[in-house]
């Protein structure tokens, strides 16, 4: 074990994966040896695997997508990096249109084992373009499958299975995530997709959250226990397929859901879950389901806009608060 | 003329208003302007005043009601004016507005496991709902926690025959029935001999048997299988617990060997010592709960037997015989039997030779 970054983690996923499978390769704008991906995650890829598994493209997600989908049809695993999540518009056709629906298409004579990796998220003063959490989008596609790791060991763990799945895995990952450091384990080992983490055992009201919602709500927790309210903390890891079980059975025994995603709240992942609980455990509800998410509005480019927009943890407390009483 | 007074709406928005108080009684006087009603709307109370002099003919809403915009609150005439039936079927009464009660899903489900009535419950969530605390805190006030002062595991004997009388109890339909027998003989035998009560009662009961062999019998499957045997179970109360030691062909034995060898039974099973052998067997018990003051009781069938007898305590008695009342000792016996084997009219005859067998026992002697 050693500690290190959710960056360095991706780096290993793919480093090992490469080196185990040579039908594993890397493609995307400025991954290479130039730019080493826009958030250096691919640093040192290109040096030790030459240009040919680690591909810069050029400036056309659409084909970036299509040449991936294309790739992965005829026997390769392209691991195909969006430079940043909000232009996964760009490759939509590919994505929805090609991507999800050939394997089905085809009556399952081709697979399709493509995985998308993007940065998502706001909190970096960037503004309505580069700030997004678009993870709803992709759970409405049958034939997607979405990762949305939270820590180190949860990315390295579901970036290696994902490049081994024949299907395509959009691969979410969080700008403030690369950053985080974790104790993960040098040795081999995988996460599997659909197999939800309990960060955190409480008993008064179950949290589920994703991505960097994580941590805020880990933080609101570490708070309201100190209030004298104990929060169990729930983090889906994939969300397609979703492990509704994990979140039942924590609902039938707190009788009470808060839902923190940052993504916006109308039609959101929140919404989903909420659904899930709504139809699976409503018997267990003690309280109305609350969600904590992000406002129907573009991401402000203003500092305090912005700030005043994403949940953190006074609001994850407020909601917890208007349930458990 | 008749005039209807009315809910007012006092906002845009108002739907419905509530009255809270009457200032006057049906069959009052009211003059023109005098406030008649106070009513409530979501944002203000509001007088409401009599439109026209006259009489409180009919009051339509009760205080505490909710009542839409516009409808009948009351109905006022000229003092000496009747209100007609036409017009007073027309004014339907207005309707209480049942108040829903609000309770999560959870206090629901509680409610509905543990048969709880949610409109006796108080809610304490946010504006009144019931919570799952609330149900929870009415099931404890319901069940008083009795407190446990020693646990004794169910083993031995004890566990044996929980499992033989729930077996009997669930599987035979019991049917019990009593009968007094005269004892005065009996008594004089006992006496004259040293008998004890149960010896006669082994012989009465084994030769009763002979005569009525359904109830020395067995239920297996769809078969009744009819003893040759008469062996009778006694049933012996010991520190660990009940036994039955069996005299083994009863209906053969005299009445000395049955009396000695039921003192040696009765001795081993006190002693702890009798064997399994001695124990098994039988096809008939007598149970005796006579020296505990016990009348009659409803004992349940030892299986796989049909039949068992329970015996009461000999007491005297003012009995009625030959138009006088005497005294005399009487017991109670208690004839439980399998229905499905037995009915009610052998089994009564059944009974009947055993008890002219006890009024006159110095036949059992020959």
């Amino acid at each position: 074990m050693r500690e290190i970054t959710y960056r360095d983690a991706l780096r290993e996923a793919l480093r090992e994966e490469m080196l185990r499978d040579e039908t594993v390769f890397v493609l995307g704008e400025d991954v290479g040896r130039y730019w080493k991906g826009a958030f250096k995650v691919t640093k040192g890829l290109a040096e030790e695997f030459g240009d040919e598994r680690v591909q810069d493209t050029p400036i056309s997600e659409s084909a970036i997508i299509g040449v991936a989908t294309g790739a992965a049809i005829t026997g390769m695993r392209p691991v195909a990096e969006i430079m940043f999540g909000d232009l996964s518009t760009l490759a939509m056709d590919q994505i929805a249109n090609q991507a999800a629906k050939l394997r089905y298409m085809f009556g399952g004579q081709t697979k399709v084992p493509l995985v998308i990796r993007m940065p998502f998220g706001a909190g970096v003063n960037i503004a309505a373009h580069h700030s997004q959490s678009l993870e709803a989008w992709f759970i409405h596609v049958p034939g997607l499958k979405v990762a949305v790791p939270s820590t180190p060991y949860d990315a390295k763990g579901l970036l290696k299975t994902a490049i081994r799945d024949d299907n395509p895995v959009m691969f979410f990952e969080h700008k403030l995530l690369y950053s985080i450091k974790e104790l993960v384990p040098k040795e081999e080992y995988t996460v599997p997709l659909g197999v939800a983490d309990v960060k955190r055992e409480g008993e008064d009201v179950t949290i589920v959250a994703t991505l960097y919602m994580v941590h805020k709500s880990l933080a609101a927790a570490e708070e309201l226990i100190k209030q004298g309210i104990s929060a169990e903390v729930i983090d889906p890891r994939t969300l397609v397929p979703l492990d509704k079980e994990t979140i039942v059975k924590s609902v039938k025994k707190t009788g009470r859901i808060v839902i923190v995603t940052e993504d916006c709240k109308t039609g959101g992942v929140s919404a989903e879950i909420s659904a899930v609980v709504a139809e699976e455990a409503i018997d267990y509800l003690d309280a109305p389901v609350k969600r904590v998410a992000e406002p129907d509005t573009p991401i402000p480019f203003s500092p305090p806009l912005e700030k005043f927009v994403i949940p953190d943890e006074n609001k994850i407390i407020g909601a917890v608060k208007e349930v458990v009483h | 003329m008749v005039t209807n007074v009315m809910m007012p709406r006092l906002s845009l928005t108002m739907k419905e208003g509530t009255v809270v108080q009457w200032f006057k009684k049906e069959g009052e006087k009211v003059e023109k302007g005098e406030p008649l009603v106070e009513v409530l709307s979501d944002k203000v109370t509001y007088e409401v005043e009599a439109p026209t002099a006259g009489v409180i003919r009919k009051i339509l809403a009760e205080e505490g009601v909710d009542v839409p915009v516009a409808e009948t609150l009351a109905i006022i005439t000229a003092p000496d004016e009747e209100l007609s039936d036409v017009e007073a079927a027309a004014e339907a009464p207005v309707e209480k507005v049942e108040k829903r009660i609000v309770a999560s899903p959870a206090a629901k489900r509680l409610a509905r496991e543990y048969g709880i009535d949610l409109a006796q419950v108080e809610g304490t969530g946010p504006d009144g709902r019931i919570v799952e605390e609330d149900i929870r805190k009415n099931v404890k006030k319901a069940k008083v926690e009795l407190r446990v002062r020693e646990v004794i595991s169910l083993t031995g004997i004890r566990k044996t025959a929980a499992e033989r009388v729930s077996l009997s109890a669930q599987t035979a339909p019991h049917i019990t029935i009593t009968m007094e027998v005269d004892m005065s003989n009996a008594a004089k035998l006992r006496e004259k001999f040293k008998f004890s009560y149960t010896d006669v009662l082994v012989k009465a009961v084994a030769k009763a048997l002979t005569e009525h062999p359904v109830m020395n019998s067995t239920l297996e499957k769809d078969q009744i299988k009819i003893f040759e045997d008469v062996n009778v179970g006694v049933a012996v109360a010991t520190e660990n617990g009940l036994v039955v030691p069996v005299i083994r062909k009863a209906d053969k034995r005299g009445f000395k060997e049955v009396s000695s060898k039921l003192k040696e039974l009765v001795e081993k099973a006190r002693e702890g010592k009798l064997t399994r052998e001695e124990m098994s067997g039988g096809t008939f018990t007598i149970t005796n709960l006579g020296m505990f003051g016990v009348d009659m009781f409803t004992p349940i069938i030892n299986p796989p037997e049909n039949a068992i007898l329970g015996v009461g305590r000999v007491v005297e008695k003012p009995v009625v015989a030959d138009g006088k009342i005497m005294v005399k000792p009487v017991m109670r016996l208690s004839l439980s039997f399998d229905h499905r084997v037995v009915d009610g009219a052998p089994a009564a005859r059944f009974l009947q030779n055993v008890k002219t067998a006890l009024e006159n026992p110095e036949k059992l002697l020959t």
